[in-house]
């Protein structure tokens, strides 16, 4: 099924590439065939899969997997991007889970791995075409707090079960079944105490911002602002807006040691492609003893840690967080009640564990 | 030069049959693509789903027409992009900070985005720059300036009214498509039913003989790249609508879409071919490949190679149908 | 027998035809060794098209070149180089940013192993020939920065460098100072005794019977005769180049010749100085001279499209100026440009939308145009001037050259301007279209507009013209009366004199 619908990607693109409007046609024909024949089917008999949505009743929390009563469980995935090496693997295997659960009839179809650009113009438009495809639920990672809001609200207002990852939309709360995720603020809170525990004299401080206005970077940033509040012998010299960007931080980083020198202890990252740019800067200058650390536990600062060159870095576990939003869906299929808010823990990972978590 | 030969194509006249397919050849490829997406997945078809991708790329859509009109004089605009997200904070930052009435911020904010457009006019038409160049560094100016305009945050937009521009609805119809719809009227009117058309045609054509025919190259590339900047503006008003937030950072890479549905819709970047049909089937073009693609469950990695296919492909069949001769 | 071994370069039965018109038909062409040879004709005699055969750049029909005795057939200049053939065109294009070295050298780089280059080497080489000519600059100095002059010395070394025997110069004086030129005969005749051949291509008389050796004479495409220079006189070879009867083909008609209706005087601009000229209801004027004389200059910069540097213009005795062609079209002045290809047509734009193009603003029904107006109003202009295509919905591009300059005609004269340049309006066009062109421009004149034809092919402009008017240089250099044409007074040789700079 895959393959074919590889192929249907590149005879698509054939018929239009060679404008070949009659042998295109015919082509197409009887590979289409199977699809309007299995949508049929279920209409007439009830499917075995979806077996559970009669015992919907149960637990408390539970609610009804076929929210639009087609006799079909459909799954839509929007993500934020493809691109990224954080929600690369997020994706990954959001992809291996639904194909699995397709193939052992758990649940009907699913939309693939919708492309969200990190762009909320175009996750609002995936959330219009989960909503043509009756998908039942969804699983969103959301690319802006506010702006990729109407995406999550227009497809619970559709009756579909929204389950947010990653990081909250500002109506999450209030419209979406579930939300799996990870604390930001205790993100930061782990940053700054790592610093204070590594440098207990104090000093001055960087902070490199990712993108102004994701919720991952004024969450963080809150949490890091709330604990460095009761460290009075800590400075910061700055909050300076990188975009989650690593040769941004790099540049920062080496400005900064420029200025304070010596006095300058530590650059704290929102995210860690910034720290392990700004701690290779570092070492570079002949300042292994600034500590840089940032959040999420991409493969490059894990190296780093692993290899001493830098001493930590905080994971999110992204991977968790999908499935997490799966194990959510079960629950929804067998009917059973499940957490409104599922939080997977951040983890600090430095020389001591980072075999745990290095692939 | 000599007199041409007849050739015939498919037992029809040639010179009739390029007529014919450079006015109707994209039409052909968008009705086969309805035709095959609609075969493979039933939720195509529903009425609601074209009225989805129908509001879908009035964004595109509004950008489409103005990048139309500049390609058409020669030139591309690059800015337009930036434009959007220039509106987007002028727009978050008169409603929601300043509390201005939303039309009247409206207004403010597709001022900027027009004088913009003409400032890119100004500088490609008077000093002879590339529009290459040109747009490509006021792209940077005015990202910039939204940065400034919005300290870099995003700015909720809660105001109902404003969010209504993209939510009500005229009977069946959301308003982004009636708005589309009507900006589609006067574009082509503009271009196919006035002197100003006629000479966006002869300066992109050939701008020495429309000199030599008394057309002002100055004031038809001006008023082609103020277009463009004022229909960015819609397309960004009507963004900002759709996801209620104002902030710097959107609108990246959407020259891309908009430069590729002229090209779809037969606009020719030598300039001086176009028409505004061919741009609405080229824009539906683009929407349908998202739609379509996504309803079919064609994996989004293959989505991007399928988009550029597509787009190659309609081009060399427009030049293959257009071959320059002689 | 000895008289063969003199030649250097012997074309014989050389043809050459472009679609249906014959270029060259059988001409023949001997260069002996060590002269320096003149090639004289008209505008279109053929010379350029023979000398563009002999470097390769048009394959001919039929003949045969020999070259040192031995029979010659060459691919592209490349070839010809490497044969001992350079040619120095007349208009140069020299690389700005290229050092003289490099431009001496330029695809044949001294190479080390056959990919870098070898640049001490190359200077060195470059310093050496450069010395050779006194040439006052190094080899490392940029094109740029010489004068034109210059530019065309480094050329002529560049040939000289390449070994060649014969070096073919296309009017290479039209842009060189006196003492600029006085240079380049020293060098000339350095180079002749050197026992390098010469072709020396050139309108100005007088600098032939200066350098050269030998003339050939050629007309119509067709060699006239060759002989020692010393041997001839001017008007000799005037009568030489022209020698064709000019039968009456032309249909002009007398019409009523009214007021003036535009003047100017002492105008001065780029190519042209001190032009005092006026021109009358119902009149054509004709405007002759050599190509690069200053005639067309003069009306564009009248039309708008070039700069004036000083003196007036007066249309129906107000005194006007003309920024841009807008400007002139509104007040009733168009021009149909000698660059068809530049300046005529949108090609890809519909015969309609051509013709309207200048005429819109007054066919507005409000703010749109009046498209059934537009329609029915082009329909018969193209009617008119029998515009042969399917359907004035076809482009510009399916037209052939004779029906894009009908269409051109047929938007000035729906604009139906008071005056009407029309330079070089046949030029490239068949011969019906051009009898057809011509009818109109007499049709034009009857409807009372002023018509200035500006043409290289002087019975045209002999037969079309009311009056004349002749360029030499950038001046005016005599006018003649059509009553003098046809009575014989005026001929052909004395107008082409005075083209060449005679009294």
């Amino acid at each position: 099924m895959k393959n074919m619908k590889k192929g249907l990607a590149l005879l698509l693109a054939g018929i239009m590439v060679l404008g070949m409007t009659a042998c295109g046609a015919k082509e197409e024909t009887p590979a289409a065939a199977p699809e309007p024949a299995k949508t049929e089917a279920p209409a007439k008999a009830e499917t075995p899969a979806p077996a559970a949505t009669d015992a919907a009743a149960p637990a408390d929390s539970a609610i009804p997997a076929d929210v639009n009563g087609d006799g079909k469980i459909t799954i839509g995935y929007i993500s934020k991007n493809l691109v990224d090496p954080f929600h690369a693997p997020i994706n990954a295997a959001a992809q291996e889970i639904f194909d699995q659960m397709k193939k052992d009839g758990k649940i009907d179809d699913w939309t693939g791995i919708l492309d969200g650009e990190t762009d909320p113009n175009k996750q609002i438009d995936r959330a219009d075409e989960c909503i043509t495809k009756n998908c039942d639920m969804v699983i969103i990672l959301p690319a802006e707090a506010t702006a990729s809001d109407p995406a999550v609200t227009k497809m619970a207002d559709a009756g579909i079960h929204v389950i947010v990852v990653n990081s909250k939309t500002d109506s999450t709360d209030k419209v979406a079944v579930s939300y799996c995720g990870s604390d930001d603020v205790y993100a930061g809170e782990l940053l700054a105490k790592w610093v204070i525990e590594q440098v207990p004299d104090g000093g001055k401080y960087a902070h490199c911002q990712g993108i102004i206005g994701n919720s991952a970077q004024i969450q963080r940033g809150e949490g890091l602002a709330n604990t460095m509040k009761d460290h009075p012998e800590f400075e910061s010299v700055g909050d300076f807006p990188c975009d989650w960007a690593a040769d941004k931080a790099a540049n920062v980083a080496t400005d900064m040691m420029n200025k304070y020198g010596d006095d300058l202890k530590a650059i704290i990252c929102d995210n860690d492609d910034m720290s392990s740019a700004a701690q290779r800067a570092c070492n570079d200058a002949g300042r292994k003893d600034i500590v840089c650390v940032g959040v999420d536990g991409n493969q490059k600062p894990l190296e780093m840690v692993k290899a001493g060159e830098m001493g930590a870095t905080v994971l999110q576990d992204g991977v968790g967080q999908v499935k997490a939003a799966v194990s959510v869906i079960d629950a929804i299929i067998a009917g059973q009640s499940f957490e409104k808010e599922n939080i997977v823990p951040f983890v600090l990972v430095t020389k001591d564990n980072v075999d745990q978590y290095l692939k | 030069m000599a007199v041409k030969e007849e050739k015939k194509v498919l037992g029809v006249d040639r010179d009739k049959f390029r007529m014919f397919m450079g006015k109707y050849g994209i039409g052909v490829v968008l009705f086969i693509m309805i035709i095959v997406i609609s075969i493979m997945e039933p939720a195509f078809r529903s009425a609601k789903n074209f009225i989805n991708v129908a509001t879908q790329v009035s964004i595109n859509g509004m950008i489409s027409y103005g990048m139309c009109l500049v390609i058409t004089t020669g030139g591309i605009d690059l800015s337009v992009g930036a434009q959007l997200a220039l509106v987007s904070c002028i727009l978050g930052q008169f409603i929601t900070n300043f509390g201005v009435n939303p039309f009247l911020a409206c207004l403010i904010a597709l001022l900027a985005s027009t004088a913009f457009g003409f400032l890119n006019g100004f500088f490609v038409a008077r000093f002879n720059m590339f529009p290459f160049v040109v747009t490509l560094s006021t792209q940077l100016i005015i990202r910039g300036l939204a940065q400034v305009i919005s300290g870099g945050n995003a700015i909720p937009l809660t105001s109902e009214t404003f969010q209504h521009i993209y939510s009500s609805k005229v009977g069946p119809i959301p308003l982004p498509i009636v708005i589309l719809f009507v900006v589609t009227v006067i574009v082509y009117i503009m271009l196919h039913w006035t002197k100003f058309g006629r000479y966006i045609f002869a300066v992109g054509g050939n701008v020495h003989a429309a000199i030599a025919s008394g057309v002002s190259e100055f004031w038809t590339k001006v008023g082609a790249y103020t277009i463009s900047g004022l229909l960015a503006g819609i397309a960004g008003i009507i963004f900002t609508a759709k996801t209620s937030s104002a902030q710097s950072n959107i609108g990246i890479g959407y020259e891309t879409d908009a430069v590729a549905a002229c090209v779809l819709g037969g606009t020719s970047f030598a300039g001086g071919v176009a028409t505004i049909p061919g741009v609405v089937m080229g824009i539906f073009i683009i929407g349908f490949i998202y739609n379509g693609m996504n309803l079919i469950g064609i994996e989004s990695y293959y989505q991007s190679m399928t988009k550029g296919a597509v787009i190659i492909g309609a081009v060399l069949l427009d030049m293959v149908l257009n071959r320059k001769k002689g | 027998m000895e008289k063969k071994e003199d030649y250097i370069l012997e074309c014989e039965g050389i043809s050459k035809a472009f679609g249906g018109t014959q270029a060259l038909s059988n001409v023949q062409l001997h260069v002996r060794r060590g002269e320096v040879h003149a090639l004289l004709g008209e505008n279109g005699a053929g010379k350029s098209t023979l000398m563009k055969t002999i470097i390769g750049l048009y394959k001919a029909d039929a003949g045969s070149i020999t070259f040192e005795g031995k029979p010659y057939s060459v691919k592209g200049p490349v070839e010809a180089i490497a044969a001992g053939i350079s040619m120095i065109h007349q208009e140069l294009n020299p690389e700005p940013f290229l050092s003289i070295a490099e431009s001496i050298f330029l695809k044949r780089e001294n190479t080390v192993g056959g990919v870098l280059l070898n640049k001490k080497e190359q200077n060195r080489r470059a310093a050496e020939i450069l010395n050779k000519f006194d040439f006052p600059y190094g080899p490392k100095t940029l094109m740029q920065e010489l004068t034109l002059a210059q530019v065309q010395m480094i050329e002529i070394i560049k040939a000289v460098s390449c070994d060649a025997h014969l070096i073919i110069m296309d009017e290479p004086t039209s842009s060189l100072d006196s003492e600029e030129t006085e240079h380049l005969f020293r060098t000339i005749r350095e180079l002749k005794d050197k026992g390098v051949a010469i072709i020396y291509i050139s309108h100005r008389m007088d600098e032939i019977f200066e350098i050269c050796d030998r003339v050939s004479v050629f007309r119509d495409g067709t060699f006239v005769n060759s002989c020692n220079l010393g041997e001839v006189t001017k008007d000799e070879l005037i009568s030489m180049m022209v020698g064709r009867n000019v039968a009456n083909v032309f249909p002009k008609t007398d019409c009523e010749i009214g007021e003036t209706v535009f003047k100017v005087e002492n105008l001065t601009g780029n190519g042209f100085e001190n032009i005092s000229f006026e021109v009358h209801k119902g009149e054509i004027l004709g405007i002759s001279g050599l190509v690069g004389s200053g005639r067309s200059e003069t009306m564009r910069a009248i039309f708008g499209l070039d700069k004036i540097k000083s003196g007036s213009m007066y249309l129906d005795g107000k005194k006007i100026t003309n920024k841009s062609p807008r400007a002139a079209i509104k007040k009733g002045i168009c021009m149909v440009n000698e660059d068809r290809k530049e300046y005529g047509l949108c090609l890809f734009r519909s015969i309609r939308e051509n013709i309207s193009l200048p005429n819109l603003p007054a066919r507005q029904r409000g703010l749109l145009i009046n498209q059934k107006r537009e329609k029915k109003e082009c329909g018969e202009v193209a009617k008119m001037l029998t515009v042969k295509a399917a359907s004035i919905e076809h482009d510009g591009f399916s037209l052939s050259g004779g029906n894009q300059q009908k269409v051109v005609i047929a938007k000035w004269f729906m604009a139906n301007p008071k005056v009407l340049i029309l330079d070089e309006p046949t030029r490239g066009v068949d011969v019906g279209a051009k009898a057809e062109i011509h009818s109109l421009m007499c049709e034009f004149a009857a409807k009372g507009m002023a018509v200035i034809m500006i043409s290289s092919e002087l019975p045209e402009v002999m037969g079309m013209s009311d009056r004349i008017l002749i360029y030499h240089e950038g001046k005016l250099n005599g006018e003649v009366l059509r009553e003098e044409i046809v009575s014989g007074v005026m001929g052909q040789e004395k107008i082409l004199a005075k083209e060449f700079g005679g009294k």
